[in-house]
């Protein structure tokens, strides 16, 4: 080929924007393209993006937790006040600590969501067991970061919270001996605080990882609630994975939108400065289930119930074997009733812990 | 696939309404019984509790009171205080009011935690050393343009990521 004729050619191809060249310089470098694998059309719904929610959620939560922990003090005798000085006396420090505080709520209701979700539609079947079981890991770290989160603001109820986990820490025997006030060399609200702040990010991130590993490992799970697609429209159409992630921007926008809406318009409140030798509230939400369960059984109660609800979500793979995918489907019937009474009787447990008043807690 | 008949919602849907009928029926029953064997600590601590947690209960606090003051087992409470609480709140001072029910049960409003005992200890009845007692923290606005400028960021936001979610999809 001549270089007249080269020339021409290359003075014919339309002309590439700087956009397009910056992604190909990059791609080039980091194998961006390498996101652009086909999942299924189902991916692109909301059902199907609360995990990557749950994890913007987390990331959220990370930046935030950043900038309160250079205010923040662990140490048991300024923690209730260094907690003050954030809300009353650091820029933006009221916000920003609200912000944390619904973020942390976003995430408790989306991981529970998601969960419920990849039950429903038995994204957990085989071969993605494995799978199911770092989810559950992951919805366990999530309990913890909440309980140890909700602990460091250092009030009443804080208090009261550690109390018992020093409680549920003597019923492990030697195995609580992490929970004692007299173990290491620093006082057990410190060594929450390092636990909230490292070990628990650092194992969530780690089990995110493998967590979306696997995902991609073997592909998006079939959705059971699309109609027959031999007999309508064929197989499944596919979407780009970028096209997946710009939705999840999209939502993820919309997430931010509205927890600063909520932070700034219902920001948390913070309790006096703890007291010993009294029990005079109640924990927050997403923990609730388990006040009506000590009156019920006792402070074991609490340990009981939280590791029969992890069993049992562990045991979902080996129970639910059918290749059944629909939640109505005859073979998995029995399993999504039985289900279905726990998750009712956990919200039902919920609700009448809100209203039960807290005398009759505190006379049981 | 078998799609099972429809009554199965209505059976769970069933279920979970009878629970919650039950739930209703059984709180109220739940909270009156055998008040008046109670110990005064627990009445007082109690009165405490819906102080804190159901400040609008005014009366049930200071029957409270009053039953903690007419009860036979006064261990480990300081009676003068209980009854100077049942005073405040008479006078409508709330926090003094907490404030001293807290100090009639040995506990010492004000000094650091810095080591838990447990569930429910009963503590010596000794004096104080750091009497004072910092409040709670209501919801604290944001002031000046701080507020609107972050509201109004939230709103573009929240209605750009939905406007975005739509068009993709």
């Amino acid at each position: 080929m001549s270089d007249a004729t080269m020339d021409r050619r290359v003075a014919e191809q339309p002309p590439v924007g700087w956009g397009r060249r910056l992604v190909d310089a990059l791609d080039e470098r980091l194998g961006l393209k390498a996101l652009q694998y086909p999942v299924p059309a189902h991916a692109n719904t909301l059902a199907y993006s609360l995990g990557g929610l749950a994890l913007i959620s987390f990331v959220l939560m990370v930046a935030t937790g950043i900038f309160l922990t250079q205010y923040y003090n662990p140490d048991p005798a300024a923690a209730h006040e260094s907690v003050r000085q954030i809300i009353t006396g650091v820029t933006l420090g009221s916000f920003i600590r609200a912000f944390h505080y619904w973020g942390a709520m976003a995430m408790i209701v989306l991981v529970g969501l998601h969960l419920l979700r990849v039950f429903a539609s038995a994204s957990f079947k085989r071969p993605r067991e494995g799978n199911w079981v770092i989810g559950v890991l992951l919805a366990a770290i999530t309990a913890g970061l909440f309980f140890t989160g909700s602990v460091l603001k250092w009030d009443q109820e804080s208090l009261e919270a550690l109390e018992h986990n020093i409680e549920v820490g003597k019923l492990l025997g030697r195995f609580g001996f992490w929970f004692s006030d007299t173990f290491g060399g620093l006082a057990l609200l410190t060594r929450l605080y390092v636990v909230h702040i490292s070990v628990l990010p650092a194992l969530f991130s780690l089990a995110v990882v493998v967590h979306l590993l696997l995902v991609k490992r073997h592909g998006m799970a079939p959705s059971p609630f699309r109609r027959d697609t031999t007999k309508d429209t064929g197989p499944e159409p596919t979407r780009p994975f970028t096209r997946h992630l710009a939705e999840l921007g999209a939502l993820g926008l919309l997430l931010v939108g509205v927890l600063m809406l909520l932070a700034v318009l219902l920001p948390p409140s913070h309790g006096p400065a703890p007291i010993e030798g009294i029990e005079v509230t109640k924990p927050p939400w997403p923990l609730l289930w388990v006040y009506p369960v000590e009156d019920w059984v006792g402070v074991s109660g609490i340990l009981w119930a939280t590791l029969a609800i992890f069993a049992a979500l562990l045991l979902v793979p080996l129970v639910d074997r059918s290749p059944e995918r629909h939640p109505l489907a005859r073979r998995r019937l029995p399993v999504v009733i039985a289900a279905g009474v726990v998750v009712g009787f956990i919200v039902a447990l919920i609700v009448y812990a809100a209203v039960q008043p807290v005398v009759s807690h505190i006379e049981m | 696939m078998t799609r099972p008949p429809r009554r199965v919602p209505r059976l769970l849907s069933g279920i979970v309404l009878a629970w919650f009928g039950v739930v209703a029926l059984a709180a109220p029953a739940l909270a009156h019984e055998g008040e008046e064997e109670v110990p005064a600590r627990t009445q007082v601590a109690v009165a405490d509790a819906i102080l804190r947690t159901q400040p609008e209960q005014v009366e049930l606090a200071a029957d409270r009171i009053n039953d903690a003051l007419e009860a036979e087992d006064h261990e480990g409470v300081d009676l003068d205080r209980v009854k100077q609480a049942k005073e405040a709140l008479a006078a409508g001072d709330m926090l003094k009011t907490q404030l001293l029910l807290e100090q009639a049960l040995g506990a010492c409003p004000g000094q650091p935690v810095t080591s838990p005992t447990g569930v429910r200890t009963k503590l010596p009845q000794t004096p104080c050393p750091t009497p004072a007692h910092e409040l709670a923290l209501g919801r604290v606005p944001l002031h000046g343009t701080t507020k609107p400028v972050l509201l109004g960021i939230g709103a573009v936001l929240a209605l750009g990521g939905l406007a975005l979610s739509w068009r993709i999809r």
